[in-house]
């Protein structure tokens, strides 16, 4: 059983790596430019790695643009502020090791405890392996909130409103659902890296890689089995999808 | 004497009421037929494109479980079709005020699609 399911997966990885289209870097392809008609793709692992050797403590590129991209509002009440990304810090103690510091997002687990106990399945993993919350299922029960060891998921306590400057292609959130990062599924549904990607690279120093890890030519699934990374708590066994090197 | 007087409490409490209720109640059936409320038949503003993706009498019936199918489609399995978007839906219909708000109104239904999603008013 365990065998065939994992030849399928080859197979569908396989699959995957020679539908993939446009080069964005080299080595990193994402889905082909936008078309009429897209689907998700089960041969596709979408993955990011952060060298947190790369990411500048006082740079904020990545969560400002995730803000700006999915109409992510601020409300100024630090206990009921959502955050999609957000910086963290990490110090030792004992001073031996050098402040780090980095971005936490959803971490897209492969078995993500969110979905498990999503009691209306709101939460569901897409075919290409992305965790997401579908809003109109939401009842706003906060089990995924509270089962997320990463903190990624936010209720929303409060009204938000359309602005001027707000992302026509992203909706926003009513109040009392549950909202987390997507890995901006509309970009890449279009073709696109996600925003914070894009905003690593260009106002930051490029700490950010993202890619499809099933596809052995990506750039992200080379360096992730050459380079040493870590993922956050793999006690856990929800094997993440957020690679950190350098930490 | 003590039946004169309660008969004219009767009339008097009565009369307000039938009163009240041959006043207000005609205004408000006749409020039903063109005289106030939805005003006679309804317009709606013409889309600017030639052709619907479905037939418009099909559309009438059905638009809204074609959206819903849409959305689950693109939400959990990513199934984005371009032509059958509610972005697609702007080329042509572009007030939605004036098309799919009337409508709505008129047949008295409240979808919250545009709590959320952006339409160009």
């Amino acid at each position: 059983m365990t065998m065939a399911t994992l030849e399928r997966r080859a197979v569908l990885g396989l699959a995957g790596a020679l539908a993939a289209g446009v080069t964005l870097a080299p080595g990193m392809t994402l889905l082909a430019a936008p078309a009429e008609r897209t689907e998700a793709s089960a041969g596709r692992r979408w993955a990011m790695l952060i060298d947190t050797t790369q990411c500048a403590a006082n740079c904020t590129a990545c969560t400002t643009a995730c803000r700006k991209e999915n109409n992510v509002p601020l409300f100024g009440e630090p206990s009921r502020d959502i955050h999609w990304i957000r910086k963290v810090e990490i110090r030792d103690k004992d001073q031996r090791r050098p402040t780090v510091s980095l971005p936490v997002l959803c971490n897209h687990c492969e078995n993500p405890p969110c979905v498990h106990v999503c009691p209306t399945e709101a939460s569901f993993i897409r075919k290409d392996g992305i965790v997401l919350v579908d809003e109109h299922r939401c009842i706003g029960c906060r089990y995924c909130i509270i089962a997320c060891p990463y903190k990624a998921r936010s209720l929303v306590y409060h009204e938000t409103k359309r602005g001027a400057e707000s992302n026509p292609d992203v909706p926003i959130r009513s109040k009392g659902v549950v909202e987390k990062c997507t890995f901006c599924v509309h970009r890449l549904d279009n073709g696109q890296e996600p925003a914070c990607v894009e905003a690593c690279k260009g106002e930051g120093k490029g700490a950010m890689l993202f890619g499809d890890l099933n596809d052995p030519r990506s750039e992200i699934a080379k360096r992730v089995h050459t380079v040493a990374t870590k993922t956050m708590r793999p006690d856990l066994g929800l094997k993440p999808r957020i690679y950190y090197q350098g930490l | 004497m003590l039946r004169l007087s309660s008969l004219v409490r009767f009339v008097l409490t009565i009369l307000p009421i039938v009163a009240g209720l041959l006043w207000v109640n005609p205004v408000d059936l006749w409020a039903h037929d063109g005289q106030g409320g939805h005003a006679g038949a309804l317009r709606l503003e013409l889309p600017e494109g030639k052709e619907c993706v479905k037939s418009a009498e099909w559309m009438r019936r059905n638009h809204m479980d074609f959206l819903k199918h849409n959305r689950d489609q693109a939400v959990r399995e990513g199934i984005r079709v371009k032509t059958d978007s509610l972005k697609n839906c702007t080329t042509c219909h572009t007030s939605r005020e004036k098309f799919c708000d009337r409508c709505h109104t008129y047949t008295g239904v409240a979808p919250n699609c545009f709590e959320c999603h952006h339409y160009p008013k």
